[in-house]
């Protein structure tokens, strides 16, 4: 069954077709990778399927429920959580407090004008867990302005999976990592899949091999072939787009 | 005598006219700070006093030296798009790697010490200046009589509309203005000088503006104040063009004008207030205006200072401390005072509130504090309303305000967000002048103190001090306990990262609005109490000036900290207190000090008090223990030395 589906959806800006007339389907459980040149049009997916951005033709649909009308905020709600290709962590908070947010977000607190999250046992021991999971104990009092970049990576994905999403989007997550913050993403993002449905854009195609049991190829806006790694790498017109023929 | 919906032809068709000629001036200037936005990305405050630079600059070159209007037309926007290059270059220019509010902040500072020295070197008075030779006299078209310099002004200002759009949509120059809007790098790497071509656009938005004050001399009122008040219009018109955008700009300057035109015809009382209402409209149904298309997209943020390592302890003492030295205070210092600078304390903190941690910068909140005052004083003088009755009717009305002009401004942020808030203030600034329950220019003057809950007796010094000090201490205490809680941890992240807290699922438009409208009522508490202190609600309470105040006290006192727009409003109030006397040089002051603030010491006073103590125990910890474990050092930051 499909989680989340995108039907013929469009977006233009200024007459300029960023994405064009994509059908795209995401099965649960799996973990399905977007690969594409720069500029192919991932990211506006990403943005379409969240609702960051209103697609100017087609629907999407979260679990055969038309979306398309939601909010990016409703739709995280709904358990379908994105990052974003450039680190995206609140820096003036601490590590602890960036986890205690998502986690804010499920408790009955959020509306809480006094008092201090803080006070909230559950909340706290989850938070704590959470720390240790993803080896943060040591900096949990740390600005998340002051982590090296990798770190960041991972405090993001660290707060996108406190959310406990059904969906996980990730915008290349390894983007400007080193090697072995790579190997360390990848066992954290394996192991965040159980149980879940995960969607991630990717450049880095080791990673994308090793992970991603469907991928789905982008060209200039449109879905080129879609199929399990060995079907797509092998295909002419994929790598005739990645060295820049077009198709 | 013809008439037109009962209304005489000849009068529809002069205030036609008249709404015309003001159209063209709308148009004109709207259109530069659309150039100038779109380059720079700053609502340019100054734009009004660039403007009254070309008319007073016209009166003084015929009055001084003898120079005629023609002249005039041409020397006055080169003197004053002279001026503007150097304002860019030696001032604007040292913000522009930050967010552009600071820009905007810069702009509204110089605008004040402009308007300021000419008030002090021309009065404030109108000066006369003669409808040139060539252009006296009119035509009579037979349904009505033209003026012949009205006629040129309308005609003049449609063939620089179109020349300033013909150039930027249609020339080569133009592609590489918006490119360069677009993607400064890129144009850069070109080969293109982006600086120089900010710099040089701001001179010619500068020199536009002169044009029009010029064009303006001989029919409009010439003085050195002629600018401010005309520049809210022109921002609401521009929100209602769309920012940026110059075809959106024309249109609604002239529309603007036409339809302020037809309200005085046909209902004078709402003339002045018909363009925002239609701005409030159009952003109801387009919230980025009628040509809009740029959103405004988020900038990086305004780095607050962070109070790191501190305890609660700390926390408590400093309370403490505040608390008991204001306790103390009135043995030593004028009660009054003191009393005036806690209720601005207390406004200021609220400001700061959603400028500081809701990254919302209002330029309209004087319309909370003086709503209420008006409300309380008239409950308490019309109904004989006791005091704390009046203070909850004064703050829900200001609460009130609050959704509504949150409602229709949080979809916005940065610039719009600050224009909007502008207007929406004149709005009520307007509404207040004319409606017949606020006293007009006179306001509402000695308003009873009363006796509170009927027992403590308001007009006693000593119980009205002690009952001021409770509700700012209040007010203070609730805001620190907000800035802690999970809801202040959720518009921290917001502020740091919109879109990443969306992607949590968090409404940030939901908290947004919350926090405008907390922000709101406790400005109306500030405003209750102040008429309580001063037993006046007046007019400047609702005032543009007083918004600049409350952002000068918070900008000065330290943005985002909890004590900096208390120091601030100390600052402020104790500066009009002692400065009072030297009358225009005030606003001068008040300009140069924000100018300062802005260049010299964006964290102000407290911020960089903070970043100061922190630096310090910083490098304290980090020699005292160079040859600790990092976790050691860690641990002993944290326990906050
Ligand atoms: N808001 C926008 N306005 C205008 N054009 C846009 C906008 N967002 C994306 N585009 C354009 O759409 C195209 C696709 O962009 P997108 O960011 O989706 O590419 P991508 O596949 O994620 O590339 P990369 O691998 O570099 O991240 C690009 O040409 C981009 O310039
Ligand atoms: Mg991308």
């Amino acid at each position: 069954m499909s989680v989340l589906e995108a039907r013929d959806v469009s977006i233009a800006f200024n007459g300029f077709y960023a994405v064009r007339n994509v059908d795209f389907a995401l099965h649960e459980g799996t973990i399905h990778a977007v690969i594409g040149p720069n500029g192919a049009g991932k990211t506006t997916l990403f943005n379409l399927l969240t609702k960051f951005l209103q697609p100017t033709g087609g629907s999407v649909y979260y679990r055969g429920q038309d979306i398309t009308g939601e909010g990016p905020a409703a739709i995280a709600r709904r358990g379908v959580v994105r990052s974003f290709q450039i680190s995206a962590v609140f820096q003036g908070l601490t590590v602890r407090e960036n986890i205690e947010l998502a986690l804010l977000r499920r408790s009955n607190l959020q509306w809480r004008l006094v008092g201090h999250a803080r006070r909230n046992t559950d909340l706290v021991r989850r938070a704590d867990e959470i720390l240790a999971q993803f080896g943060f104990d040591r900096e949990a009092d740390t600005a998340a302005a002051n982590l090296s970049y990798g770190r960041k990576r991972v405090l993001e994905l660290a707060t996108t999976i406190a959310m406990d999403p059904d969906v996980l989007l990730l915008d290349e997550p390894m983007a400007g990592l080193g090697r072995e913050d790579i190997d360390r993403v990848a066992e954290l993002i394996l192991e965040a899949a159980q149980g879940r449905t995960v969607l991630l854009v990717e450049h880095n195609m080791q990673v994308v091999s090793r992970l991603a049991e469907r991928i789905t190829v982008m060209v200039r806006g449109e879905v080129l072939t879609e199929g399990s790694y060995d079907e797509v790498s092998k295909r002419p017109e994929v790598i005739a787009a990645y060295t820049g023929g077009g198709h | 005598m013809t008439t037109i919906f009962g209304i005489p032809a000849a009068l529809l068709f002069g205030q036609l006219l008249l709404g015309l000629i003001n159209g063209a001036f709308y148009a004109t200037l709207s259109l530069g700070l659309a150039v100038i936005f779109g380059m720079m990305n700053i609502a340019n405050f100054a734009h009004g006093a660039l403007y009254m630079m070309g008319a007073v600059g016209a009166w003084f070159l015929l009055d001084a030296f003898g120079v005629g209007y023609w002249t005039s037309l041409f020397l006055c926007p080169l003197l004053v798009g002279i001026v503007g290059i150097l304002l860019e270059r030696l001032i604007l220019r040292r913000v522009s790697h930050l967010d552009h509010l600071y820009g905007m902040l810069l702009t509204f500072g110089l605008a004040l010490i402009i308007q300021g020295l000419f008030r002090f070197a021309f009065g404030s008075s109108g000066l006369p200046y003669a409808i040139p030779e060539a252009l006296s006299g009119g035509t009579n078209l037979g349904f009505m009589f033209l003026p012949h310099y009205r006629g040129w002004v309308i005609l003049v200002a449609l063939v620089i509309c179109f020349a300033t759009w013909y150039a930027i949509e249609k020339t080569r120059l133009g592609a590489y203005l918006r490119a360069a809007t677009e993607n400064p790098a890129l144009v850069q790497a070109f080969g293109i000088n982006v600086p120089a071509m900010i710099m040089f656009t701001y001179g010619a938005g500068a020199a536009l503006a002169a044009f029009a004050g010029v064009l303006a001399a001989p029919i409009l009122q010439v003085s050195p104040t002629m600018g401010a008040d005309l520049l809210i219009v022109i921002f609401a018109v521009v929100v209602i063009g769309g920012l940026g955008s110059i075809k959106g700009a024309i249109v609604a300057g002239f529309s603007a004008g036409i339809l302020e035109g037809l309200t005085k015809a046909f209902y004078p009382e709402a003339s002045t207030t018909v363009v925002f209402v239609l701005m409030a409209l159009v952003l109801l149904i387009w919230p980025a205006g009628l040509f809009g298309s740029k959103t405004q997209s988020a900038s990086t943020s305004v780095v607050l200072p962070a109070l790191a390592n501190e305890t609660s302890l700390m926390r408590w003492a400093l309370f403490a401390a505040m608390a008991l030295s204001l306790a103390v205070a009135p043995v030593f210092v004028y009660p009054a005072f003191l009393m005036k600078a806690m209720t601005y304390a207390l406004f200021a903190c609220a400001f700061n509130l959603m400028a500081g941690y809701g990254r919302l910068v209002s330029f309209g909140h004087a319309m909370f504090i003086g709503t209420a005052g008006y409300v309380t004083a008239y409950v308490i003088k019309g109904w004989g309303f006791p005091p704390e009755l009046a203070i909850l009717a004064g703050t829900a009305s200001a609460s009130l305000l609050g959704l509504v002009a949150g409602w229709l401004s949080t979809r916005s942020s940065g610039v719009y967000f600050a224009m909007i808030s502008l207007a929406l203030a004149q709005m009520i600034y307007f509404v207040a002048l004319q409606a017949p329950f606020t006293g007009g220019e006179d306001g509402i003057q000695s308003v009873p103190r009363g006796v509170l809950f009927g027992l403590f007796d308001l007009s006693d010094p000593a119980v009205l001090y002690v009952f001021v000090l409770l509700v700012f201490l209040g007010g203070f205490l609730f805001i620190a306990a907000l800035v802690r809680s999970p809801f202040g941890q959720i518009l921290k992240a917001i502020r740091e990262h919109e879109p990443r807290a969306r992607s949590l699922g968090f409404s940030t438009e939901h908290y947004k609005l919350a926090v405008f409208v907390i922000s709101a009522t406790l400005s109306g508490l500030a405003g209750s109490m102040k008429v309580l202190v001063t037993q006046i609600a007046s007019l400047t309470d609702v005032h543009w000036l007083m918004s600049g105040e409350v952002i000068l006290m918070t900008f000065l006192g330290g943005v985002g900290t909890l004590y900096g727009p208390v120091v601030g409003a100390f600052v402020v109030v104790a500066m009009q207190n002692y400065l009072a006397a030297l009358g225009a040089w005030v606003s001068v002051i008040h300009g140069a000090i924000f100018v300062v603030c802005i260049l010299a010491f964006r964290r102000g006073i407290v911020g960089e008090l903070i970043s100061y103590v922190s630096a310090r125990q910083a490098r304290s910890v980090a020699a005292g223990t160079r040859a600790d474990a990092p976790d050691v050092v860690a641990r002993r930051l944290k326990a906050g030395a």
